[in-house]
């Protein structure tokens, strides 16, 4: 007998439901759904492997349809109820549904989630629906339509028209009008003319490129060819960081698919026209995230930035007109040229239209990537979406923008998130990477986090960038252990200023940005360090002694179990004592303790 | 076209870098990277000037700022100054002991902080001028090795390189002397290998290296067998078109 149950199973194989296990999950399922065919009842159900859906704090993600019902951090051991209940029947396992913290009621579907609820998913449209190794799934949600009709409907000018008036700006972090780059290059005669997808996305913490790639690599797929189709190029290249192995088979296994399919190669769908895309695997340095710099290493150089007086669009990659963008805005194309560039800019705000994909981590509660339109305010992003902050700590600042982003405190929480308010504020959009900080964050720390990366990853071509990051670096450090001086602020002020107007590229003019946000809203806490020796987040290891406050200390010996140098002593319901001899002021007792019994005091002044 | 630098009206080409066009006007706008052979490194960043085109104004690098319309340009304006200043201090802090820096130090009168003092040792900027002169002669023995702040220039694997000829044209180009270069009256030791040198045949001057020799005669066909030094070939050639002269 066979029983067509009629689901259709979604079990998320993002990379971070992936490393939660939910490979597992998937065979799991599958193998269950097999076990079936040689009993007396064959159940039938289709298991696929999605994307990333967005919600990595809570994978693995499973989702049934036609039910609706979405199960999160879903593990081995579940497999058997949900497949008894869930998929042979039509039960739910209430267990598995999220837990609104607010209301304490279990949600069924996703669209009721509050982390998703605010969400407009238009870049992350597909994610989490579709196989992405299957075509056929891409098709069925629409795509490869947007292709047709540029091919076979619109002309160049057309298709130009219509990215203009949506509005749409680089998703890379710059914001420039997509439009006007497309039609800067297609007013060039020169021949053959490029298109290339930057896909090295090198922000700690950023994932939301990789997520697309990995998830839905065929939009990217039609978004170039859309944009090579308008300005008549011959062919495209993507630039994946190697370290996305995911993303590059996901995206090699698209290529082979889409040219079997006729949308790659010669003569497409019928039209005349001849693309194809060609993967360059990059080799890990952030720095040839930067345009100019990432055409330097396709065409095999040392990845290194160039003035770009003369534009990429002019002269690119080989010396030939070149139109580069970013992961998310190819991916915003074919909706555009689908539903139109009014449609587009009907979303978001009137400088910023559309919506942004942002990766929310750090110290938030739900980590994730998210997709909102522009114009949102970083209260509803990191609040409502995000839930607030772990362990209802108080919220301090957020970092955007990777690492030469910029610090935005708490007073901002009501900015209107888009490309021109985020600068500014002293930040930056960047690829829109969101690190929530709490009160054990030292923003000191924070700068001299950001600059040792920055200093590490700078190409090293041009004075102010190197040097300045050298130096800043060693005066944040020296700051950090109290070694401090008074001149110091004003002194890596002045760096800032030359670094942001002397550097070479983007990048170099970025990087002060760390410095020069927490130099603006964090002064006060520099000052400590210098002038009091203290660090008032308790991170700075020098400037920092724990202590216990005997008045709210209960004696729940959380923190002496927490300590892993043995240096807090007390009995139960007793008074505990730090030994400041034995402290290696890691911090987990601040962490752990549930009274706020633990508190910072100035380095040296408990002994 | 014309543009103006500094109030003075310059004649100047399109396409021509802004620093090429001030030079020609006895404009001095100091640079460490840029030479006029080896064009186009932007690197130490002393070069920038502010521009106005079309009432908008912005700092640009005049090494490789092409003239594409009239402009006014500022090589000295209180920002540029300011700006200009600090790229110097960081500069000394990292190569205190290089003469051309320590000269720039006196002209913009800055002592280098307390804080950035002895931060370094170095006397090489990176400018890459070496690396680009190397890779113009047909030859690439040293390259940037690296990124960030431990960018370096070195030969490959730091070991003394097979595609060095010690003709020691990077040590020539480097701004700041930072490529140490040893001469015997026989030999010449640079990046840790040691060659032997050669002769010229006509004045009996020792003046290149086995391997320079032979890799200028792979490059320029139909060169004498034996070496003759440049002022030696001078000689010859002069004698030759008075003879053809005659």
């Amino acid at each position: 007998m066979k029983h067509d149950t009629g689901k259709k199973v979604l079990v998320c194989c993002g990379t971070g439901c992936l490393a939660n296990g939910s490979l597992d999950i998937l065979t799991g399922l599958r193998q269950r759904v097999q076990d079936t065919a040689c009993g007396a009842v064959r159940v039938e159900a289709l298991i696929k492997a999605t994307g990333c859906n967005g919600f990595c704090e809570k994978g693995p993600i499973v989702k049934i349809l036609p039910d609706d019902v979405s199960y999160y951090r879903v593990q081995s051991t579940d497999l058997d109820e949900i497949f008894a209940s869930s998929i042979q029947k039509n039960e739910v396992v209430e267990r598995l549904l999220h837990l609104d913290a607010a209301t304490g009621q279990r949600i069924r579907s996703q669209h009721d989630n509050p982390f998703y609820k605010k969400q407009t998913k238009l870049a992350l449209r597909n994610i989490g629906e579709i196989d992405p190794t299957d075509v056929e799934d891409y098709r069925e949600r629409g795509g490869y339509q947007a292709l047709g009709k540029a091919l076979q409907e619109m002309s160049s000018e057309q298709i130009l028209e219509e990215v203009c008036v949506s509005g749409l700006r680089g998703r890379g972090g710059a914001g420039f009008p997509t439009a006007q780059k497309w039609r800067q290059c297609a007013s060039y005669a020169a021949s053959p003319k490029y298109v290339v997808c930057n896909g090295d996305e090198g922000d700690p913490g950023a994932f939301m490129d990789r997520s697309i790639m990995e998830g839905d690599p065929h939009t990217i797929i039609e978004g170039m060819l859309i944009c090579a189709r308008a300005i008549n190029a011959a062919a495209g290249f993507i630039y994946i960081r190697d370290e996305y192995g995911l993303a590059v088979k996901n995206f090699a296994h698209a290529l082979q698919s889409a040219r079997k399919q006729g949308f790659l190669g010669k003569n497409i769908l019928n039209s005349g026209f001849d693309f194809d895309i060609e993967i360059v695997r990059g080799g890990g340095a952030f720095v040839c995230g930067e345009s100019t710099a990432l055409m330097a290493s396709i065409e095999g150089n040392v990845g290194e930035p160039r003035a770009k007086y003369v534009r990429s669009v002019e002269k690119g990659l080989w010396g030939q007109p070149t139109v580069l963008n970013n992961v998310e805005t190819w991916a915003s194309i074919p909706p555009i040229i689908q539903h139109g560039g009014q449609w587009f800019h009907s979303i978001g705000t009137a400088t910023s239209p559309g919506t942004k994909v942002f990766s929310l981590v750090g110290k938030v509660r739900n980590t994730g990537l998210v997709e909102v339109p522009m114009g949102i305010t970083l209260r509803e992003l990191i609040f409502d979406i995000g839930g607030g902050v772990i362990g209802n700590r108080e919220f301090k600042a957020v970092q955007s923008g990777g690492p030469s982003g910029g610090c935005i405190p708490a007073s901002l929480l009501d900015l209107k998130v888009d490309f021109d308010t985020l600068t500014a504020a002293g930040s930056m959009m960047g690829s829109g990477g969101m690190i929530v900080m709490d009160q054990r964050t030292c923003m000191v720390d924070v700068a001299r986090y950001y600059v040792n990366f920055l200093a590490e990853e700078s190409c090293g071509k041009c004075v102010p960038c190197r040097e300045g990051l050298r130096n800043l670096l060693n005066i944040l450090t020296a700051i950090c252990q109290g070694k401090g001086c008074a001149d110091d602020l004003d002194l890596m002020a002045e760096i800032c200023a030359a670094m942001a107007e002397g550097a070479l590229c983007g990048l170099g003019k970025s990087a002060p940005n760390p410095v020069a946000s927490t130099l603006k809203y964090f002064r006060d806490e520099y000052l400590a360090h210098i002038v009091d020796h203290y660090c008032p987040a308790g991170i700075c290891k020098e400037l920092t002694d724990f202590v216990i406050n005997p008045d709210l200390c209960t004696g729940c010996r959380r923190c002496v179990k927490h300590c892993p140098a043995d240096a807090i002593s007390g009995n139960p319901k007793e008074v505990h004592s730090i030994d400041p001899a034995h402290c290696i002021k890691c911090g987990n007792c601040i962490d752990n303790c549930r009274f706020q019994a633990v508190q910072t005091m100035k380095g040296g002044s408990s002994q | 076209m014309n543009i103006i630098i500094d109030d003075k009206t310059c004649p100047a080409m399109a396409g021509e870098m802004l620093l090429t066009v001030a030079r020609r006007n006895n404009i001095h706008i100091p640079t460490l990277c840029h030479s006029d052979a080896l064009p186009g490194q932007a690197t130490c960043r002393l070069c920038i000037v502010e521009v106005v085109e079309k009432g908008r104004a912005k700092v640009v690098t005049s090494c490789v700022y092409p003239v594409t319309q009239p402009m006014e340009v500022h090589t000295h304006s209180p920002k540029i100054l300011a700006l200009r200043r600090t790229i110097i201090k960081l500069l000394a802090a990292r190569a205190p002991h290089s003469e051309d820096i320590q000269q720039l130090m006196e002209e913009y009168q800055i002592t280098i902080p307390r804080r950035l003092h002895g931060s370094s040792t170095e006397s090489c900027v990176l400018c890459g001028l070496c690396v680009k002169a190397c890779e113009k002669l047909g030859l690439t023995a040293i390259a940037t090795v690296g990124r960030g702040t431990g960018k370096k220039i070195s030969t490959p694997y730091d070991e003394p390189a097979d595609d060095c000829v010690g003709c020691g044209t990077c040590a020539q180009n480097c701004p700041t002397g930072a490529i140490p270069i040893e001469e015997q009256p026989t030999r010449r030791t640079i990046w840790g290998k040691s060659f032997e040198l050669l002769s010229c045949s006509v004045c009996g001057h020792a003046f290149t290296t086995r391997e320079q020799w032979e890799h200028i005669r792979r490059q320029v066909p139909g060169i004498s067998d034996t070496p003759v030094c440049e002022s030696c070939r001078k000689q010859q050639l002069c004698a030759q078109l008075r003879r053809g002269h005659q």
